[in-house]
């Protein structure tokens, strides 16, 4: 039964879990260590404490760190999720961690696609939606792409239904971007249709993942123009559903043939700081724009936690303010790691 | 004859003053736990907290008084 959420006791808890996040002194102190084996032990001092300690004791360096992170990410949303479980709130919720599940079939798909090994797919992959720790690890260990697929068949999850539908089309052009949009296509869709109502929560979840399908869609016109794509197949990889770019405005971005041109096209739309980027002579560079409309996307989510104390906003925010710890934690002890300079590792980090 | 009018007053300023502080507490004392739970070095705090809105009832308790004391 579906009951009526009490975010008053959900939201406390997660406005706690949020007080435990490193701040910009912690970062700090990170970006200044030698070293990964440094970095490890000053975040034996926070909050990774536990996961740290536990990772260590089996890894040590990068992996061992990457192994906590990745522990402590799908802990904390597995803790949200069980405060929620069984009323409106675990909804949104699954939706919002859904989008790990679909980052995670799609770098199971590439890496199978690439045929890179088991254990460096498993250390890209971020077990935060419902597919587990060994749903993963089985699908790693399929042979290639259809195998995975099948297997996802096999076990009734959602997404294989696109993906069986878009298999031939792969087959024959040997073109995982099909699967890729196939499944993206499917999420979006089916996260859009579960929030039709006009509440509060339903108007922030839309836009999340409005805002998601403009991001998506701003990346694959980048993309388009830049291997020359034909404007009729480019379209067909556009998703329905943006927030402020409709289907017109990106097909007339493809039309212009260049990334200054449809760049040029965004200047009266939220997504204006990419013509900035242009200007800064970072033009041809399509990894700066997606770098970009990350931040973007992560600020946004952000700054949710600044919504109605009362409503899914204060999950959102703590979502990605995770996951942009998450992700900082992770570009610190890679720069590290490839003993990268400071300045260039401070230009690395999305957004402290 | 039994003049209800004083007490029927008396009984509204009490009981509303504690239907509002038992409003406020379910959902301080809700957030309270939660909060208690994540950062139990809280605790101290949330007491305070959760007996703010007892004010409320304190005070409807003390216009009751003064009505059916006063008006008599």
């Amino acid at each position: 039964m579906v009951v009526r959420v009490e975010y008053d006791y959900v939201n406390a808890r997660i406005k706690g879990m949020k007080s435990c996040l490193l701040n910009t002194s912690v970062f700090e102190t990170l970006i200044l260590k030698p070293d990964v084996e440094s970095i490890i032990t000053e975040m034996g001092n926070t909050a990774y404490k536990d996961e740290i300690e536990k990772a260590s004791v089996q890894y040590s360096g990068i992996r061992c760190i990457e192994v906590a992170l990745r522990k402590d990410f799908t802990n904390a949303f597995r803790k949200i999720l069980g405060y929620t479980k069984g009323d409106t709130a675990e909804k949104y919720l699954k939706i919002l961690l859904s989008r790990w599940d679909v980052q995670n079939i799609k770098t199971v798909l590439r890496g199978k696609n690439i045929h890179v090994t088991s254990a460096e797919i498993l250390e890209c992959l971020v077990p935060a939606g419902e597919l587990d720790d060994m749903t993963l690890t089985e699908m790693i260990n399929q042979p290639d792409v259809k195998a995975v697929i099948d297997l996802l068949a096999t076990w009734g999850i959602e997404y294989s239904k696109p993906l069986t539908r878009h298999v031939k089309e792969y087959v024959e052009k040997r073109d995982l971007a099909v699967l890729e949009y196939a499944i993206d296509r499917f999420y979006y869709e089916n996260a859009l249709h579960a929030v039709q109502g006009d509440s509060y929560d339903d108007s922030l979840i839309k836009d999340m993942v409005s805002t998601e399908i403009d991001v998506t869609n701003i990346k694959t016109v980048l993309k388009m123009i830049r291997d020359k794509i034909e404007t009729e197949e480019a379209q067909m990889f556009l998703i329905e559903g943006g927030r402020s770019l409709g289907s017109e405005k990106l097909v007339a971005m493809i039309r212009t043939g260049t990334l200054e041109g449809a760049i040029k096209h965004l200047e009266t739309t939220p997504y204006h700081f990419l013509s900035k980027l242009a200007g800064e002579g970072k033009v041809g560079m399509i990894s700066v724009y997606e770098k970009e409309l990350e931040k973007y996307l992560i600020k946004r989510g952000i700054s949710r936690f600044f919504g109605d104390p009362l409503s899914i906003a204060i999950a959102i925010g703590y979502i990605w303010a995770k996951y942009n710890e998450i992700t900082n934690i992770r570009i610190i002890a890679r720069c590290k790691t490839a003993d990268i300079p400071e300045k260039e590792l401070r230009g690395e980090l999305v957004y402290v | 004859m039994v003049d209800w009018g004083i007490p029927i007053g008396a009984g509204i300023a009490f009981g509303l003053g504690a239907i509002g502080t038992g409003l406020a507490q379910s959902k301080i004392g809700s957030a309270g736990a939660g909060t208690v739970a994540e950062r139990p070095e809280t605790f101290g705090l949330m007491v305070v907290l959760v007996a703010i809105p007892e004010t409320m009832v304190i005070l409807g308790f003390v216009v009751a008084a003064m009505l059916m004391i006063m008006l008599k």
